[in-house]
């Protein structure tokens, strides 16, 4: 120490780094920033792991992914990469979240705020290309759609999709190109953006901080009301760490993360393609755009939302900070918070989850056995049918024969549903049938 | 120390700036030549390779009015065409990709639509748009018969 300290004063630079008081009343909260880095490290060594194995071309990917699955330690080490990056945007909204309620992107902290505007969009660009990498059904129909997004940009949108892509369609190319973006430009991106992120920090303290520097200046003793950031504090964060840690550890052991079938261009199987689950909320909203609107769903919101992210400490001219005296601000967050979280869950209960073999029920209920069936069935056109207000309307109850509902599963009425896909097995439609003989009721 | 000389103070300001512009100049220069030899190196290709024609099959491989998924094997992957022979109006092909977000779309022989699974569009035997979001027809490709063969190539733009 004392020969570092010599050469480089090592210890002005640690004194800076460690020997600041903090507040009492910070909680596990603030730390939430520290937890986003730890995640960001466990990504860094899995994902240099992981290009160890990985071969980046459409012939091998695949298969190196598949070799990698055989073996018990390569299996965990993808699970963790997995489970790091849904750890990873959940901490770094959560985050978001924290600073926006705190009102610390307010004047001095503008520009952290902004730096931290690039690692959110740095980490949804990872995890977007990231979802390619393993060449399956899964990632390469969710790239195929979510580059289209970029094609309904007026004027250049061809270009756009073109250069995602480097050609037409997703191929080879594509995949080579995402595993470039994923393992250089962006990892570069979240870097550069993180150092200053986190110098600024250091340099300006948290904002909690402020409180004491004011009291500071009045001349009050602060030792009360403070505790030292070494080691009592970062005691408090290191433990934060290490729950986030345990989660991850133990999350990726249970569930672990799985490889779908092999990515085919030609969609034999009929894959339907689905977002990974945090971009689920805006999946569910596009389908609310009809077709003529789609260029305000898929340019105009983004737009906003860059705007609203980049723009936030210049939009909100509220000088203070306390939430109390925030109320349009914190509204507004509410309101946008809670409909994300309603679009998601929304989107993602309209996919098909898979049916048991159940045979023919004879006094079917509701809820039990044909709520099931329709939401496996049916709810990807019909958005709303599998309520029971809406399955009633399809249906005269005690006749099963009159039921429209009956005689389009059944072949008796053109179309027959669901259109495009397997027809219902005859057992499931004999146990509609049965409800509605039962009387349809709502059980 | 010696007195400043205020002719030659604005002098030296004059070249300091002048230095400075040199300095940013150069730095720029750099950089905007490092930005063109990525935007060139990543802009999209020219498309002529892809619209070499290829053999799907026989003629007789088509029944009239059923249109029929085949591969085409483009530049790194298999391309869906669906190849659809109107009897008397002769051969078309369409890319399966539905226009709206390019999903995959599929052919329902019993309703006689192209139907994609993904948010409902529909569209005829001959890629015209019936309903839902899709905002343009389904892309045509080209289309050949060559004797007996059925030969196609890239997308018709």
């Amino acid at each position: 120490m004392k020969w570092l300290d010599e050469r480089l004063n090592v210890s002005a630079l640690m004194a800076s780094l460690f020997a600041h008081p903090v507040p009492k009343r910070s909680n596990f909260l603030d730390y939430l920033g520290f937890a986003t880095l730890f995640v960001f490290i466990s990504q860094a060594v899995t994902g240099i792991l992981l290009a160890m194995v990985y071969k980046p071309s459409a012939a091998e990917a695949y298969s190196s992914i598949q070799a990698l699955q055989a073996s018990t330690i390569g299996n965990y080490v993808r699970s963790l990469h997995s489970w790091s990056a849904n750890f990873m945007v959940v901490l770094v909204i959560l985050h978001l979240l924290r600073v926006f309620y705190e009102g610390a992107y307010k004047r001095p902290r503008e520009l952290t705020w902004i730096m931290g505007g690039v690692l959110l969009v740095g980490t949804l660009g990872l995890a977007f290309t990231g979802y390619l990498l393993p060449w399956d059904q899964e990632g390469y129909w969710a790239t195929t759609v979510g580059t289209a997004m970029a094609g309904y940009v007026p004027g250049f949108g061809d270009f756009l999709v073109n250069v995602l892509r480097d050609g037409a369609q997703v191929t080879g190319a594509t995949l080579t190109r995402f595993y470039s973006v994923h393992m250089l430009i962006l990892p570069a991106i979240v870097l550069l953006a993180f150092m200053p992120h986190f110098f600024f920090v250091l340099r300006q303290g948290m904002s909690s901080t402020d409180e004491l520097a004011e009291a500071q200046h009045r001349g009050e003793d602060i030792s009360k009301k403070s505790s030292p950031f070494w080691p009592n504090v970062a005691l408090k964060m290191i433990s934060l760490v290490f729950v986030v840690f345990i989660a991850l550890w133990v999350l990726s052991a249970i569930y672990s993360k799985g490889l779908g079938e092999p990515a085919d261009a030609l969609n034999k199987s009929g894959y339907i393609p689905e977002p990974a689950w945090y971009f689920f909320g805006v999946y569910q909203l596009l389908k609310y755009f009809p077709g003529t609107l789609d260029v305000l769903a898929m340019v105009g919101l983004p737009i906003i939302f860059f705007v609203l992210l980049f723009g936030l400490p210049w939009l909100d001219r509220n000088p203070s900070r306390s939430p109390k005296k925030r109320p349009i601000a914190l509204s507004v967050a509410v309101v946008l918070v809670i409909g994300m979280i309603f679009l998601t869950y929304q989107g993602m209960s309209s996919v098909p989850k898979p049916l048991a073999a159940a045979g023919v029920v004879a006094h079917p209920s509701y809820k039990k056995d044909v709520q099931p069936i329709l939401q496996a069935k049916c709810i990807q056109c019909h958005a709303d049918i599998a309520t029971y207000a809406k399955t009633i309307e399809k249906v005269s109850a005690g006749k099963p024969a009159d039921s429209l509902l009956i005689k389009r599963i059944d072949g008796s009425q053109e179309p027959v549903m669901p259109v495009g896909q397997d027809p219902l097995t005859k057992d499931q439609i004999q146990t509609f049938a049965n409800w509605i003989q039962d009387g349809a009721k709502n059980n | 120390m010696e007195k400043s000389n205020p002719k030659q103070d604005a002098v030296s300001l004059g070249r300091r700036k002048l230095l400075s512009l040199g300095i940013g100049t150069l730095g720029v220069a750099m950089g905007i030549s490092y930005l063109g030899l990525f935007g060139k190196f990543m802009g999209p290709k020219s498309v002529a390779a892809a619209t070499k024609l290829q053999g799907v099959g026989n003629v007789g491989k088509f029944p009239v009015n059923t249109p029929t998924l085949v591969s085409y094997k483009g530049a790194g992957t298999d391309e869906g065409v669906y190849v659809i022979n109107l009897g008397s109006e002769g051969f078309i092909a369409l890319d399966f990709h539905c226009t709206h977000l390019e999903c995959a779309v599929n052919w329902v022989q019993a309703t006689k639509q192209f139907i994609c699974p993904c948010h409902g569009g529909l569209y005829d035997i001959k890629g015209t748009v019936l309903s839902g979001p899709p905002p343009k027809p389904l892309h045509r490709r080209l289309v050949k018969i060559e004797g007996d063969n059925v030969l196609i190539g890239g997308r018709l733009v």
